[in-house]
């Protein structure tokens, strides 16, 4: 009854059965059949990601990051800060607890890539901007035991003595803007200049940072010296603006008030 | 390993070197102070070296016997050796960086020798060093015994496996000195990238050459597990790969997508190179290495052709289960977990032929160890993938999600499963390729199989352990609704379990480091066996038949 | 038609569906379709197919 049934369509396999020496059909049938299955499902998953802009919230306050924080997002990544430090705070009570409002899509909209991690063996960063000043940094960055006795982080004092690498900074803002992110002509143009700007304030490179990248820009020391720009100051000029791109998470999520 | 090549053939292998070694030149020149002119003199010499080998065979006797008579092992042959040679150097960087943790003073000062830059070694030391030479050697043999035909071609399998060594070489290289995209399981920059989708297309071609000589009207299910490996893979590595140069004289370079966008890309490739690296690929191994140890045919061959479809429709769906409650959009994540779920049905109709092949032949698993390294392999294939469908449930990866249980899980699937069936069919496999009556020594392999049952064993109960304690200990809140722990007091209660998986770990690398020492004596000592008949025929005849193809 | 993340998401949800549900029926009655039984069975032996020279 079943084989009855299924007779009028029997051509379809036999053709392969009887062309046993044409082989190449089989394995092209068959590649052709795993790139379709294995295409398709993940073509309709992402791709209407790409059209999620409209939907997305709009953040009009929402800054790029500056060559110098740009320089140490670099460097975080070189370092794979990302494997034990997630920057995303999920949808869930105790995290938005711990770490403050949740992430918004947003936030890392010109994050390339993105660094949201998968494993905390250390605290989220996503809004620890701010939270400890610029020598807490340093300092833990230097020596994590030191502040933190029980921490399990490696020390990174080698980043104090490491002149930041600025030159390639307009090729690397140029290589973001084909990507998608708005930096200027001016911006990019003046990129390596601005690096070491934002970190010795009231001088005359420092205002064109504020001029190129607005007044709520930190202008700093960072790693507390004046006279070398170095890795560390790229590192913690970065940390410290983590979660601070855009003040549209802290408004759409008032405190929870008990 | 020249000596069966023809002179044309060897010829090709000095011109191609040359190539490599051209370009490698090119790099080290445009990458001068930057670490990519590193990796230009490493292509250099790796290419050099390769050279000066094709050179010195250049003017030996050429092969007088019919070629296509037999199988082309050599490259297996080598193969298994690199993935023996990277599972120790992979797997060892494993126990340093899981020491780190429990002990950071062993971090030291230099800048290579961080958590960061280590972790990335171990990762693709061991996925892409031990589990892509292992799947590339074993898919060479597999390939050309199910197809009773020979390698197509001589050149291209030492171009596919040489150069995706190199690649690893320069992976491995890079992360030590900083150069990554910070893609999981995706960190080589874009030089690198470009060279493995060139490897791979030569892959690909030689794969498919070689099953249109074959001499079977079927291709056998195993290569379509290795098919789906190298095709899918390559969809992958290209689409998430895209990037941007910052400039063509330095390694770093910008991923083409950002945000959620990026997340869901970056977690469609991680997800899928689970499937389709370490699981389509492996089970390849499975379909090919466990009925033939067992000498019994695969218990339903149905079955096995169902849950391949299965695992490559459902797969690919499944990678937004790694962004549960993220930014992502919710039905992405409601797709990505039903997909999960449903994924343990193909997966645990695979895990259930090869144990159902097994029955009747348990006395085998009893006295073999080399059989039990494969049946063992199943059964955690079988839990890990349980786990995953567990854990891809939104309220369970709430908890799970971020800790070690992760981590766990992710061992018992790497170590449990693809170590252990490689480690298997490599067993199998070596004292046929070279001619040996058998390994050199049986209680090796019988040891080698505790310490990596005990290893895997420890290494997951710790993991599961610290992963769900931490989980519970984040989301504790006092009688007064605050949050009762610190982070720094869940790192406390973690301690105890990272030195528990430095310990779990530590036995594993023993037993790979005892896998090594026994393939090297039995390729130095074990006795020799007169050569069996071994080579390719059509199934019908008795008598070596010319390829169909040819 | 105009591309929107309405369109695509719910052409995603909706063919997503009927995509699965066509490919599994496609793959099953392959697998089981009657007259290919004989030649998946030698496949499957043939693996084990000593005389004809292979492993061990």
């Amino acid at each position: 009854m079943f084989r009855m049934l299924l007779k009028p369509f029997a051509r379809f396999f036999e053709v392969h059965a009887k062309a046993h020496y044409r082989a190449e059909r089989h394995s092209m049938a068959l590649t052709a059949g795993i790139i379709l299955a294995a295409s398709v499902g993940g073509f309709i998953e992402i791709a209407p990601l790409f059209t999620i802009d409209e939907t997305v919230e709009s953040a009009p306050d929402m800054r790029l990051y500056t060559p110098l924080e740009q320089a140490g997002r670099d460097i975080y990544i070189r370092e794979g800060c990302y494997l034990c430090h997630s920057q995303m705070i999920r949808t869930l009570q105790d995290e938005v607890d711990r770490y403050g409002p949740y992430s918004l899509a947003v936030e890392s909209q010109y994050d390339h890539p993105m660094l949201w991690g998968s494993k905390r063996t250390g605290p989220d960063l996503a809004r620890v901007g701010e939270k400890y000043s610029d020598d807490w940094q340093v300092r833990h960055l230097v020596d994590p035991r030191a502040l933190v006795p029980e921490s399990v982080m490696p020390q990174y004092a080698f980043l104090l003595a490491a002149p930041l690498e600025t030159e390639s900074l307009p090729g690397r803002l140029a290589a973001l803007r084909t990507v998608g992110v708005p930096y200027t002509d001016d911006q990019i143009a003046n990129a390596a200049v601005d690096a070491g700007g934002q970190a010795v304030p009231d001088t005359e490179p420092a205002d064109g940072v504020a001029e190129r990248y607005g007044e709520e820009t930190n202008i700093r020391l960072f790693d507390g010296r004046r006279e070398r720009l170095t890795e560390m100051d790229a590192l913690v000029a970065y940390l410290q603006i983590l979660g601070g791109l855009t003040d549209l998470p802290a408004e759409t999520q008032p405190p929870r008030g008990d | 390993m020249m000596t069966r090549l023809m002179a044309t053939e060897r010829q090709g292998a000095l011109i191609l070197s040359g190539l490599v070694a051209l370009a490698g030149l090119i790099l080290a020149a445009a990458g001068r102070g930057d670490p990519m002119g590193v990796h230009g003199w490493i292509t250099l010499v790796f290419a050099g070296g390769v050279l000066l080998i094709a050179l010195r065979a250049l003017d030996a006797p050429e092969p007088t016997e019919d070629r296509l008579a037999s199988y082309y092992d050599d490259p297996t042959k080598v193969g298994i050796l690199l993935a023996l040679f990277w599972a120790v150097v992979g797997m060892g960087m494993g126990v340093w960086v899981a020491a780190q943790l429990a002990w950071p003073e062993l971090r030291f000062d230099a800048p290579w020798s961080s958590f960061g830059r280590l972790r990335p070694v171990h990762t693709s030391g061991v996925i892409f060093g031990f589990g892509g030479n292992a799947l590339i050697a074993t898919s060479f043999h597999v390939m050309q015994r199910t197809s009773r035909a020979r390698l197509a071609g001589h050149l291209s399998p030492w171009f596919v496996l040489l150069g995706f060594n190199l690649f690893c070489l320069v992976a491995a290289s890079g992360y030590l000195m900083g150069v990554t995209q910070s893609k999981e399981y995706a960190e080589p920059e874009w030089y690198a990238d470009i060279w493995l989708v060139i490897v791979w297309v030569v892959y690909f071609v030689l794969y498919m050459r070689t099953l249109a000589r074959r001499n079977e009207p079927h291709i056998y299910v195993a290569n379509w597990y290795y098919l789906a490996f190298i095709l899918v893979v390559a969809m992958l590595h290209i689409v998430n790969n895209l990037a941007v140069p910052a400039s063509f004289g330095a390694a770093k370079s910008y991923s083409a997508f950002a945000g959620v966008q990026d997340a869901m890309t970056q977690w469609w490739y991680g997800h899928n190179a689970v499937a389709f690296f370490l699981t389509a690929g492996f089970l390849g191994m499975l379909y090919y290495f466990l009925p033939k140890r067992a000498e019994r045919p695969i218990y339903s061959y149905r079955l096995s052709i169902l849950s391949f479809w299965g695992i490559v429709f459902f797969y690919i769906w499944a990678g937004s289960h790694h962004l549960h409650y993220t930014a992502l959009p919710q039905w992405v994540q409601t797709l990505g977990m039903t997909f999960s779920v449903m994924l343990l049905v193909p997966s645990w109709a695979s895990a259930g032929n090869a144990l159902m092949t097994l029955n009747g032949a348990w006395h085998k698993v009893r006295d073999d160890a080399t059989l039990r390294f494969m049946m063992l392999a199943a059964v955690f294939y079988g839990l890990s993938t349980f786990e995953g469908s567990f854990m891809a449930v939104r309220a369970v990866n709430s908890l799970s999600h971020y800790t070690d249980w992760t981590v766990g899980h992710v061992h018992a699937g790497a170590m449990g499963w693809v170590a252990l069936i490689s480690f298997g069919s490599i067993y199998a496999v070596v004292p046929l390729l070279w001619r040996k009556e058998a390994m050199y020594s049986w209680k090796l392999v019988e040891s080698h199989f505790w310490l990596a049952l005990a290893g895997t064993v420890i290494y997951v109960f710790a993991m599961w352990n610290s992963g769900i304690t931490q989980g519970l200990m984040w989301r504790t809140y006092t009688e007064s609704g605050t949050l009762a722990y610190s982070f720094t007091e869940t790192l406390v209660a973690m301690r105890p379990y990272y030195i528990a998986r430095v310990i779990g770990g530590a036995l594993f690398l023993a037993g790979a480091v005892i896998g090594a020492y026994n393939v090297y004596m039995t390729i130095r000592v074990a006795g020799h066996q007169a050569p069996q008949i071994d080579y390719p025929t059509g199934s019908e005849a008795n008598e070596p038949a010319v390829p169909a193809a040819e | 038609m105009d591309l929107t993340y309405e369109a695509t998401s719910t052409f995603a949800k909706s063919f997503g569906l009927i995509y699965l549900i066509v490919l599994s029926v496609g793959i099953t009655a392959y697998a089981f379709w009657p007259s290919l039984g004989k030649r998946f069975d030698k496949a499957a032996k043939s693996l084990l197919d000593d005389e004809d020279g292979p492993c061990r």
